[in-house]
């Protein structure tokens, strides 16, 4: 573990909570650094929706949102069961887990990846969602790891309702549904700038996030913007 | 499917609204959503307004004299919970209008709210990320709180507005908007039969990254907004009897293209299974 990396980390993290954050482009930047700190390949966030349907909220490559997602289409893979468990599951070896979990298991390994961390995102009694780490190498998963990564998972659940308390609404329900909402203001952008410019996803992801952050705006309000094409944007709307 | 979980209570708030649909006798319609919404929760009445921030905004519908009230006070005041739904693109819930700041914060609304009787006051805003076609908006006459199993009601009875709102737009516009002209599965137009038009209102779970990047990937292919680029994507499925997660993927994957004359072409037809 490089402690430096992990201070400076938990610094940035804590930055981006104090000031008027965009809960998307964190939660994309919390997911980038499990990756890098905890030796994981890749990343995801899920969130339980006012019915208990997870959605993906961020992950750090593409391979790794696919994988969620297949989660939750076939309706089998730790993440699940972390959520509906409110436990962490750790599985060092994904191919010791054909019969739990047999579509996943096969997936995942298809897709290069060995081992699998799922930490729960609780508020008091609730579930409300799960991060993920994905490993191309199997192995034992490190108890101190799993210790961070759970703090990570806590600080995501803390940026969500952060977002939402300097709004008034502290109904839990209202909370996720606007964070869900900001995702997909997002993808719609994704959407409009890729074709307009002939990028794919992930490229028209890094542009918006780049633009948002030179020119100090929220990723979702330029998002809007962008759609809406209700402002000048150079560079971007052109 | 996780969407199973997910569409139990989607489809029980589609229940209830198709029943008040069939009590009036006509297709579902937003009216429907108002009616359903006041008989589901402890509320004295539910309005619904449509919202553009380049358009004008309207009242749709009311169900009664104090939600029409305070529908037309926040559209000719330009303030109230609604107009802050809508901007803010989150719910406004106010359990009672006399708490001392809500008063400061829209001091000619809230006076004259509850001059008509209204004490409490939720606003949820009728969206889809960017598309933002309105406001339901529902008024109790003494202080209430919505419980959590109430608010997810009320914001389920939201997302089927927003999907019935949109849906409209299909029906004025006909056919040839985005999909084949020569009639869908049923040979009939998108009319459909009885109270219910068969649109697959909660085919929206799991894979919605697609369909919202397919939306904005259609902005730029029929250069028009986003809601009608929504419309459009959803009247091809409707039309063509696909599964809007099937089209979405393909229009993601290049696989289809939308052009703005009416017809989109396949260009890979068996890849699209």
């Amino acid at each position: 573990m490089n402690q430096q990396l992990l201070a400076k980390t938990f610094v940035e993290l804590a930055d981006n909570l104090v000031t008027d954050f965009d809960l998307i482009d964190f939660l994309r930047l919390l997911t980038d650094r499990c990756v890098g700190l905890l030796d994981a390949s890749a990343a995801g966030v899920l969130l339980a929706d006012r019915d208990g349907a997870l959605h993906v909220m961020a992950a750090s490559d593409e391979q790794a949102r696919l994988l969620e997602l297949f989660q939750l289409q076939n309706d089998e893979g730790p993440c699940l069961e972390c959520f509906h468990t409110g436990a962490p599951v750790l599985v060092p070896d994904l191919s010791a887990e054909t019969l739990q979990w047999p579509r996943f298991a096969v997936a995942a390994q298809r897709s290069g990846f060995t081992a699998v961390q799922a930490l729960p995102m609780r508020l008091r009694d609730e579930v409300v969602g799960a991060l993920n780490l994905f490993h191309a190498e199997p192995g034992p998963i490190e108890p101190a790891g799993t210790l961070i990564a759970q703090a990570l998972a806590d600080v995501a659940t803390i940026s969500l309702l952060q977002q939402r308390s300097t709004r008034r609404s502290t109904v839990l329900n209202e909370q996720l549904q606007a964070a869900l909402n900001s995702r997909v203001l997002i993808e719609q952008a994704k959407g409009k700038l890729a074709e307009r410019q002939g990028i794919d996803m992930e490229q028209a992801f890094t542009a918006l996030r780049g633009y948002a952050r030179s020119h100090n705006l929220r990723l979702s309000d330029l998002a809007r913007a962008f759609i809406d094409g209700s402002e000048p944007l150079p560079g971007l709307a052109a | 499917m996780v969407g199973v979980r997910s569409d139990s209570r989607s489809a029980r708030i589609q229940l209830l609204v198709a029943e008040q649909a069939a009590q009036r006798g006509g297709r579902v319609g937003v009216v429907d959503v108002c009616t359903a919404a006041v008989a589901a929760l402890p509320v004295g009445g539910a309005g619904l307004s449509a919202m553009s921030r380049t358009a004008g905004s309207h009242p749709l519908c009311s169900t009664d004299t104090v939600s029409e009230q305070l529908e037309e006070l926040q559209l000719t005041l330009g303030e109230g919970p609604c107009v802050e739904a809508f901007t803010q693109g989150s719910a406004v819930l106010t359990p009672d209008l006399l708490f001392g700041q809500l008063q400061d914060r829209w001091s000619v609304f809230a006076d004259a709210a509850l001059e008509a009787g209204a004490r409490a006051v939720f606003a949820l805003p009728l969206q889809i990320g960017a598309i933002s076609p309105g406001v339901l908006d529902l008024y109790a006459n003494v202080p209430t709180v919505l419980g959590p199993e109430q608010l997810a009601d009320a914001l389920a009875f939201a997302d089927l507005a927003t999907l019935l709102l949109l849906d409209a737009r299909i029906d004025e516009t006909g056919p040839s908007d985005g999909g084949p002209s020569d009639g869908g599965p049923s040979g009939d137009g998108p009319s459909g039969d009885g109270p219910w038009p068969d649109r697959n209102l909660d085919d929206l779970g799991g894979y919605r990254a697609e369909i919202d990047q397919a939306t904005g990937i259609l902005t730029v292919q029929l250069g028009v907004g986003i809601d009608e680029a929504f419309v459009r994507l959803r009247a091809h499925a409707y039309m063509r009897g696909r599964r809007l997660a099937d089209v979405a993927a393909d229009v993601v994957a290049h696989r289809l293209r939308f052009s703005p004359e009416p017809e989109p072409t396949d260009e890979n037809p068996q890849g699209c299974a």
